[in-house]
């Protein structure tokens, strides 16, 4: 197991170089040099510093928090669910966020600001993590009847966000399939403030409750005799990772893979201990979608493809790697 | 001292323990022992307020366990249920540490005492040598030392087993019985178990328990519990008992009902 300084400093340096790298990368060739004066205020060109500053660093800052934000709750929901396949959505928070996407846009709220999609989004997160809340409750927050209410949940809100679909002019369909396969080009500047506040909160809570979810995961009997409140953590860590996914979400669509691998990746480095892997976790999850949105911004320059492609290719890529060496090793 | 009067319990409408009474000293070495199905496992889960009784109570030192705060409960009571989830790669070291979360703040993070403390039960049960193997990757008796390890971190008087020797071998189950008799006699823990091998019992527990559907049929030492009578009455088998002229201990020898004709 790798030495739990090393991993933080060594996930610090990659996020930042892979930070720095984002920043001089993209349709215009700025310097890293020429990045850094325009952040710090130094004059250079005057586009190269709205480049730069509007439009650059908002982007890699919400790319830094979503992957962030999503590794994180990622590795709670595993943890809770004791479910290495789990990821932010499989509680359903994704559905919810469509929907209100869906809701959004034939209602004609998303033609007068992309802030309307932010908040129907939002919205709908929470509507169906309070559905899984409830369903859930009623079998006492066992890991199998969540992810069952996960899935009923989502299968509801698909069928409504069809009905939605199928009732719209395509126009609106268009619009919405951007959002749905995850980009961080169309976000609302203002959001990165209100995202950067709960991912950032959340994710420090729930790497302090590390502990906690390693007591789930010994299972319902021996956490109850540790004298540790199971059904009230369970509670709590489901409703903070759900609030994070639904933060990044609304805000960026679903992206998918990023919650699923990152935490997978680093567990095998660090160990399956939650008070490293949780902050490790959210490091490599940044450094990951910054990179596959550099990589979005300039493989097919000038043309910006959305983020999503990119994490699902390389994300898939993975389970087919482990795939085939897990073979190999049975053989 | 644990008093426990009149308990009733079950599963949704299966009532499995039948106004169960029976008192525990302080210094005992308590088996339960009975078929399967016949309740034993209840007994301990409504012992460790897994499940609530629907009658009946049961008092710490003459405090009622309902009154018990959950930490306060889980510093008195320690608990190994025959299922524990090991399939997570944690350390052996870290596995330990989960024992001793009822002194932890609340987001559990140890203190010195609390490391010092896992080492010094790691020391006792001569498993420092895989500190940092993964519990995943143990052997069936080393697993079971791993967990006694992390019962014995959470220093509580009373320690109960559930079933603690199945799957392990003669050998490993011997070590397992001698740990716990040291515990009991040395370190003054009171241990309660549940056993399915009435030899051990007879060999390592001073206080049994016979439980037959529920109820309690017989209760006393290990002389006076493992009488062909009952043993063949609660297992529906022919036995024959026998005293160990070693340990003067009574043992029991099932008696093939083909030869018997």
């Amino acid at each position: 197991m790798v030495n739990k300084k090393c991993a933080y400093i060594l996930m610090l340096v990659l996020v930042v170089a892979a930070f720095l790298f984002s920043l001089i990368s993209g349709t215009v060739d700025i310097s890293c040099i020429d990045a850094v004066k325009a952040l710090l205020g130094n004059s250079v060109d005057e586009t190269k510093t709205s480049i730069i500053r509007h439009v650059r660093f908002p982007h890699s800052i919400m790319a830094c928090i979503t992957g962030a934000g999503l590794a994180v709750s990622g590795c709670v929901f595993q943890g809770i669910l004791k479910n290495p396949l789990a990821d932010p959505f499989t509680l359903g928070v994704s559905s919810g966020a469509v929907f209100g996407v869906a809701i959004a846009f034939i209602s004609g709220l998303a033609t007068v600001t992309s802030f309307f999609v932010t908040v129907c989004a939002f919205l709908g997160s929470l509507l169906s993590t309070l559905i899984v809340y409830l369903l859930s409750m009623y079998k006492r927050f066992g890991s199998n009847s969540m992810v069952l209410s996960g899935v009923i949940t989502s299968y509801m809100f698909s069928a409504a966000v069809m009905l939605i679909f199928a009732l719209s002019p395509a126009t609106n369909i268009q619009s919405a399939f951007a959002w749905l396969i995850g980009t961080l080009s169309i976000f609302d500047e203002r959001m990165v403030l209100f995202v950067a506040i709960i991912v950032i909160l959340g994710s420090v809570v729930l790497s302090l409750s590390g502990n906690i979810i390693n007591a789930v995961s010994l299972g319902g009997e021996k956490s109850r005799t540790l004298g540790i409140n199971i059904e009230g953590s369970i509670k709590f860590l489901f409703l903070t990772a759900s609030l994070i996914t639904a933060a990044t979400v609304s805000v960026c669509g679903i992206i998918g893979f990023v919650g699923l691998i990152t935490p997978h990746i680093m567990r095998k480095i660090v160990g399956t201990n939650n008070v490293i892997l949780i902050p490790v976790s959210a490091f490599a999850g940044a450094f990951f979608l910054l990179t596959c949105d550099t990589l979005a911004r300039t493989l097919f320059k000038p043309m910006v493809i959305p983020v999503g492609v990119i994490t699902n290719i390389i994300g898939g890529s993975f389970f087919v790697f482990l795939l085939l060496k897990r073979e190999n090793s049975i053989a | 001292m644990i008093h426990i009067e009149n308990i009733s319990a079950g599963y949704l409408n299966r009532t499995v323990l039948k106004k169960i009474s029976c008192n525990i000293g302080s210094k005992d070495f308590f088996g339960i022992i009975g078929k399967n199905g016949a309740g034993k496992s209840t007994l301990l889960k409504v012992l460790c307020k897994l499940i609530k009784p629907y009658l009946g109570n049961i008092f710490i030192d003459n405090k009622n366990i309902n009154f018990f705060a959950k930490k306060d409960f889980a510093k008195t009571i320690s608990f190994l249920p025959q299922y524990v989830d090991t399939s997570l790669p944690f350390t052996v070291y870290e596995f330990i540490m989960f024992g001793r979360y009822p002194y932890m703040n609340i987001f559990k993070i140890p203190s010195d005492s609390d490391c010092n403390i896992v080492k010094k039960v790691m020391d006792f049960l001569h498993i420092m040598d895989f500190a940092e193997r993964k519990i995943n990757a143990l052997s069936g008796g080393e697993k079971q030392r791993v967990l006694i390890a992390q019962v014995l971190a959470q220093e509580t008087d009373i320690i109960v087993f559930d079933e603690p020797t199945s799957h392990l071998d003669i050998g490993s189950q011997n070590k397992l019985l001698e740990i716990l008799r040291d515990l009991n006699e040395k370190y003054n823990k009171t241990v309660i178990l549940t056993l399915h091998d009435l030899n051990a019992a007879g060999e390592f527990c001073n206080k049994l328990v016979l439980m037959e559907n529920g109820e309690i049929c017989n209760c006393g030492t290990p002389e006076e519990v493992l009488n062909y009578k009952d043993i063949e009455r609660v297992y529906d088998t022919t036995v024959v008992v026998k005293t160990n002229p070693i340990s003067d201990k009574p043992y029991v020898i099932p008696v093939s009902r083909i030869k018997e004709r």
